[in-house]
């Protein structure tokens, strides 16, 4: 019941307030500052009044549609402060008429004391509303603060919002510090050309931040006061702008030259370390080392390690050294260079001058000595090297010996019988049997001096039985019984390579023919024998040449070198000095060319072989091959 | 909803500053009681002058809000102006208070306290009275009588902060409140509901004034008490 009455009695109360609002204009002015209801009749009226720090305050009114009391002074501006039931109006205590305004100052201002205001004009007429009263701290719209600015907090790492902190200062009339007015700030924003504000929440802070604003938009910021527990907000302060373009990440550009300088700093340090360091490596790439002069193809390691055959197989050309053939002469100068031989005796390669005084023996047809531990590797300079490691590549008399026979009854024809004996011989012999060298060497008996041997010596004398006498100072070979060399035959005939025959025959036993018939024989004429040959006048000549020869044939010039084959030398020792150069004038049994027969010797016992026949006709012998045939055994 | 959230905020505030009860209202106990001095935790006079001030903040605060639940609920619009004209109508009218900021500042601590102190203490029963009557409303809002209690209760804490302050600032003995004494306000029945309503609002509004009033002092005196000089 109490309700329902209650609700009529609102509802007429509102219906009489509304027509009220009608008649009387401009009578809420303290609840709602902008509101002007419009009338038909307007009299003079308050418009309103304002206070911004609660110690003073203004009004203005208004004459309205009654122009003859628009004149200053015609109105007039009383107020009425309801201290006590006795209270009087009184009149404004300052005019100002410019601005129909009327200011009270701190003495006329009272807080929370109700004001009424009213205007007078003549004859006491009063345009007065009841509705005209306020209180003071009603009224109250502090003024807006001032010095805004916005500076930025952070940018997100996607770099498309940024955070702004906003500062101002509070409003300099508003005596906020002895806390006479105590406000709440209300930050606004919006985006720039758009019309709907942002609304911060109301705080007392003097600071506050917005969050997620848009890099490379324009916002705009003003701010606003009001009054703890009031109602009425003061003015918009001015508005500022702000912006982040995307230039100013100052912050991540600062980082990226930081990561930078250090990366540089580090490498820097980093270099620094490596020179101070390892000063060597370094200045092995910025200096590198002089390359030592060495041999191509040929690894000082290989010395070392005693590796002769490769040596061999480099210095002979034949293997991937690739030294060309004429480093023959510089091998053969060293014939311990070589003949690292394999062989069942021999194990060790380092008996070199054993090796190389059997091989000048050898060479020479000499005989060697008996104990002979060591097989001799043929020291010879007239070997030439060959694909095999030293082993065929040597000088072998032993088969000079023994082919010669055969030759030289090749050569003569006319003594088949010698020459059979000699093919017999010879015909037979396989490549020398490297253990049969010491029993080669045994079968040259006689004296034999073995002088001091010059590589470079030329044959003087060639023994029937195949012998060489190499001058200077060079024994003959005495001749060999044949059945030694018949022995030494069969001995060699078991085992024989038929490259090593080849090269032997090649080797031991060339007959050049001065008119050109043949060509000598590359490897005794390359070497120590580069005879100018005188042909024998009328006498045709074969080259005891093998056939079975292949590759060189082509090397020698007939010209220079021929060796000779003398076979009617007598198979003597001698030992005369001759020139560097002379000429094969015999071929012993061991197939060593004797330059010059031994006139001295008697002939041995057991010659295999006749005594050749000497050819001191002619000193400078050709065989002809009725003198080959001499030679057969 | 502004003001909804307001008032949460506001009865946040009052829980939090539940403890500062104890921390005004112990002395007094101490002293009254006789009791040992190791139970009376020793407050300083700044401290105590600050949670003064903040009881005032938050009870005006809080009033501010209560009438403006009250005007929005059941004052019709047109008749909010009558406020204004019963100014003189305020139960603590009488009081000889300063009301203009000249005048305000030229009257000395001693009269701030206790100007402040009259008018805690003219509150107190009619906020009683209040919430009686607002009890009877039958759609008042539990929040509108949360809040009149609260206030209630904070202005009796803020009373007995008040007056040690006095003791303490002024140097004077227990201080016989004699206003109290004078019941300012005289319970008259109203007649119909709206004089009831007009009442119970103009009583709010008073209040919110007078809780302003005793806000703003309290702020002067604390600004005396820092620094003189500028609080001229």
């Amino acid at each position: 019941m109490a309700i329902h009455s209650l609700s009529c009695h609102l509802l007429l109360l509102l219906l009489m307030s509304s027509l009220d609002g009608l008649i009387k204009p401009g009578s809420a002015f303290i609840h709602d500052w902008d509101q002007r209801a419009s009338s038909v009749t307007l009299e003079p009226h308050i418009t309103g009044c304002l206070s911004r720090d609660q110690e003073t305050f203004r009004c203005w009114w208004s004459p309205g549609n009654f122009q003859n009391l628009s004149s200053s002074g015609a109105l007039r501006f009383f107020y009425l402060k309801k201290e006590s039931p006795n209270s009087q109006w009184k009149e404004c205590p300052h005019y100002i008429y410019s601005n129909r305004e009327c200011f009270f100052n701190m003495t006329y201002t009272s807080v929370w004391i109700t004001y009424c205001m009213q205007l007078r004009g003549e004859n006491n007429v009063t345009f007065y509303n009841e509705n005209d009263c306020f209180s003071v701290e009603d009224i109250v719209r502090p003024d807006p603060p001032v010095n805004l600015n916005w500076t930025v907090l952070s940018i997100s790492p996607s770099g498309v919002s940024f955070d702004v902190r906003v500062k101002w200062e509070p409003p300099p009339s508003a005596d906020m510090a002895t806390g006479w007015i105590r406000v709440h700030y209300e930050l606004q924003y919006r985006e720039r050309n758009t019309t709907k504000w942002e609304a911060l929440e109301m705080q007392p802070q003097h600071q506050q931040t917005i969050f997620g604003l848009h890099i490379g938009k324009k916002y705009e910021v003003h701010i606003r006061c009001r009054m703890i527990g009031f109602k009425k907000f003061g003015e918009l302060s001015d508005s500022i702008f702000i912006e982040v373009s995307e230039v100013e990440s100052t912050e991540t550009t600062f980082s990226f030259t930081i990561v930078v300088v250090f990366g540089i700093v580090g490498i820097l340090i980093l270099v620094m370390l490596i020179i101070v360091s390892q000063q060597h490596r370094f200045m092995k790439i910025l200096l590198p080392p002089v390359p030592a002069p060495k041999i191509k193809g040929i690894n000082a390691e290989m010395l070392k390690k005693g590796k002769l055959e490769e040596l061999n197989l480099i210095l002979s050309g034949g293997g991937m050294g690739g030294l060309p053939p004429f480093a023959a002469d510089f091998y053969q100068d060293e014939p311990w260079v070589e003949f690292i031989e394999v062989d069942a005796e021999d194990t060790d390669s380092g008996e070199k001058e054993d090796h190389q005084g059997l091989d000048t023996q050898r060479l020479l047809g000499l005989p060697q000595p008996i104990n002979q531990p060591m097989n001799i590797g043929c020291a010879n300079t007239i070997s030439f090297p060959d694909d095999d490691s030293g082993r065929a590549s040597c000088y072998d008399p032993d088969l000079l010996d023994q082919d010669t026979p055969v030759l030289v009854t090749t050569l003569l024809p006319g003594q088949p019988e010698n020459g059979e004996a000699l093919l017999d011989v010879v015909g037979g012999t396989s490549t020398p049997e490297r253990s049969e060298r010491p029993l080669v060497q045994i079968q040259t008996t006689g004296p034999q001096t073995w002088v001091n041997t010059d590589f470079y010596a030329q044959v003087s004398n060639v023994m029937p039985s195949g012998g060489v006498v190499l001058s200077p100072g060079q024994q003959l070979r005495t001749q060999e019984s044949t059945s030694s060399t018949e022995q030494e035959e069969t001995q060699k005939r078991e085992k024989d390579s038929e490259g090593e025959e080849k090269k032997e025959q090649q080797f031991e036993l060339v007959v050049v023919d001065p008119e050109g018939h043949g060509n000598a024989t590359e490897s005794i004429a390359q070497q120590a024998l580069t005879t100018p040959v005188s042909p024998i006048p009328g006498e045709g000549y074969q080259t005891i040449q093998p056939q079975q020869v292949e590759t060189r044939q082509a090397a020698a010039s007939e010209d220079n070198q021929s060796p000779y084959v003398g076979p009617e030398f007598p198979m003597a020792q001698f030992s005369v000095p001759v020139s560097d150069y002379t000429i094969v004038q015999e071929v012993d049994t061991q197939h060593s060319l004797l330059l010059h027969p031994p006139p001295h010797q008697s002939p041995p016992p057991c010659l295999p072989q006749p005594p050749p026949k000497s050819l001191f006709g002619m000193p400078v012998g050709y065989i002809t091959p009725d003198l080959l045939g001499n030679l057969s055994p | 909803m502004h003001a909804m959230m307001t008032v949460k905020h506001t009865a946040a505030w009052a829980l939090l500053l539940w403890p500062c009860l104890f921390t005004v209202s112990v002395p007094l106990d101490c002293k009254d009681e006789q009791v040992s001095i190791t139970r009376c935790p020793f407050i300083s006079q700044e401290k105590l002058l600050d949670r003064v001030i903040q009881h005032a903040e938050l009870i005006s605060r809080i009033s501010e809000e209560t009438c403006s639940l009250f005007e929005e609920m059941f004052v019709p619009f047109p008749l909010r102006l009558q406020r204004n004209q019963a100014g003189y109508t305020c139960i603590t009218k009488a009081l000889p208070i300063p009301s203009s900021k000249s005048e305000i500042q030229q009257i000395s601590d001693t009269w701030l306290l206790h100007s402040v102190l009259m008018l805690v203490q003219s509150w107190i029963e009619p906020l009683i009275y209040l919430q009686t009557t607002l009890d009877q409303y039958d759609n008042a809002p539990v929040i509108l009588l949360n809040k009149t209690k609260w206030v209630s209760e904070k202005l009796i804490s803020l009373e007995q902060g008040v007056v040690v302050l006095i003791k303490k600032l002024l140097d004077e003995g227990a201080l016989t409140a004699s206003f109290s004494e004078q019941s300012l306000f005289q319970y008259e029945p109203a007649p119909d509901l709206l004089e009831s309503v007009m009442r119970d609002y103009i009583l709010l509004s008073c209040f919110k004034k007078d809780t302003h009033k005793m806000e703003i002092f309290l702020k002067l005196l604390k600004c005396r008490q820092t620094d003189k000089y500028n609080c001229a």
